[in-house]
């Protein structure tokens, strides 16, 4: 998060990767998907086109496979200014962990596919920095391969009305046409 | 896509679509997005061809909820248009971002499975369709050919922004044929 520019806007899919970038990392910046599960980069695509901010979708695998459609909507668009990072820890983690299917395909060769500009597959948090810091300027994807696991009791963004309010006047006076 | 054999968009200025068309106009929308029905021909003609839009198409009637919901955070003046099948495929990209984030934007939605429907998939979703938005408490109105499609879509946008919600225009077969 600390590689993430002090502009860029934040989005994140539902269940524990909403609530532990609300709890650890909430700026005016960031907008949360706590219900509409696979949505959130299809919410990052409609900012993206509507502003020259980056915008930096934090997706997980499974929220991702629940709209794959998406990818081909975005490659199709090809918003240079749009990061798609994926949390991938091969589960439905939020839920009881149970395992997905992506460890059977290739996330960022589908993203490929649909023709993301450039497209890494990261398994360490360094090669994540390093893909943040250089995917600008150009439709980034990024499979972030991590382990299962970790704190479960991260609070639930709760006052969506307000949370929108802030967002939308942050962002404010940046539309472009 | 201009050259398409479904693209007119020299209509009368006094037709439904025409006056529908204009009420859009003066709703300054600037962002469409939505997936097809055949029944709206005349409206996306309008979004995909005008300038003054901005149409994304997608796959599913849920990305649309989900891209126009972004265009709207950032200032946009998005509308949604899809079938009445694709009003259930995203009831709960509606009941769980629109409505609880009160993103008031209009959707424009066919109403198939109404009397003289002659395709029987499209029963039940039209059975259903005004009880759905009514469970969600989602303001929409029936066009028929007594009302003014121009002051009901301009109201829609009304209500939208009064009630911090989505609002439905609902259109049957037929509803350009006055
Ligand atoms: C439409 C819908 N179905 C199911 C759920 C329940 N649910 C919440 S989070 C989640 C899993 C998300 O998995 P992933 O995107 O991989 O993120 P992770 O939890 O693994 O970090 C599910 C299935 C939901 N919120 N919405
Ligand atoms: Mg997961």
């Amino acid at each position: 998060m600390d590689t993430v520019s002090d502009d860029d806007i934040i989005i994140a899919t539902t269940g524990l990767i909403s609530r532990e970038v609300f709890e650890r990392f909430d700026s005016v910046r960031n907008f949360y998907n706590p219900g509409a599960m696979g949505l959130v980069s299809s919410i990052g695509l409609g900012i993206a086109l509507s502003t020259n901010r980056r915008v930096i979708v934090i997706d997980g695998d499974s929220s991702l496979l629940m709209n794959l459609g998406t990818l081909v909507t975005i490659g199709y668009q090809q918003p240079g200014n749009l990061l798609h990072i994926v949390i991938n820890n091969e589960s439905f983690g939020s839920c009881s962990e149970e395992r997905s299917m992506s460890g059977s395909v290739s996330l960022s060769g589908l993203a490929a596919q649909a023709n993301y500009a450039s497209s890494l597959t990261v398994f360490d948090e360094i090669s994540l920095k390093n893909a943040i810091l250089e995917t600008v300027g150009k439709l980034g994807f990024v499979d972030a391969k991590i382990e299962l696991g970790g704190r479960r009791d991260f609070k639930r963004p709760l006052d969506l009305v307000e949370l929108k309010h802030r967002f939308m006047h942050q962002l404010k006076g940046e539309v472009s046409s | 896509m201009s050259n398409s054999q479904f693209n007119d968009l020299n209509r009368s200025a006094s037709s439904t679509s025409g006056r529908i068309q204009q009420a859009l106009v003066e709703a300054e929308i600037n962002f469409a997005t939505g997936v097809p029905c055949g029944v709206l021909r005349r409206v996306i003609d309008y979004l995909v061809c005008d300038e003054r839009v901005q149409h994304v198409i997608v796959n599913r009637e849920s990305e649309a909820i989900g891209v126009a919901t972004g265009a709207y955070l950032a200032g946009r003046r998005p509308i949604v248009y899809m079938q009445n099948s694709g009003l259930f495929a995203a009831s709960n990209d509606i009941s769980s971002l629109l409505i609880p984030y009160r993103v008031p934007l209009l959707m424009i939605v066919t109403l198939r499975g109404d009397e003289g429907e002659d395709a029987p998939q499209h029963l039940v979703n039209g059975a259903a369709t005004t009880q759905l938005l009514e469970s969600f408490r989602i303001p929409y109105t029936v066009y028929n050919a007594n009302l003014d499609i121009h002051d009901t879509v301009l109201d829609l946008f009304k209500q939208a922004a009064a009630t911090q919600l989505p609002t439905t225009l609902l259109l049957k077969r037929g509803w350009d044929k006055t």
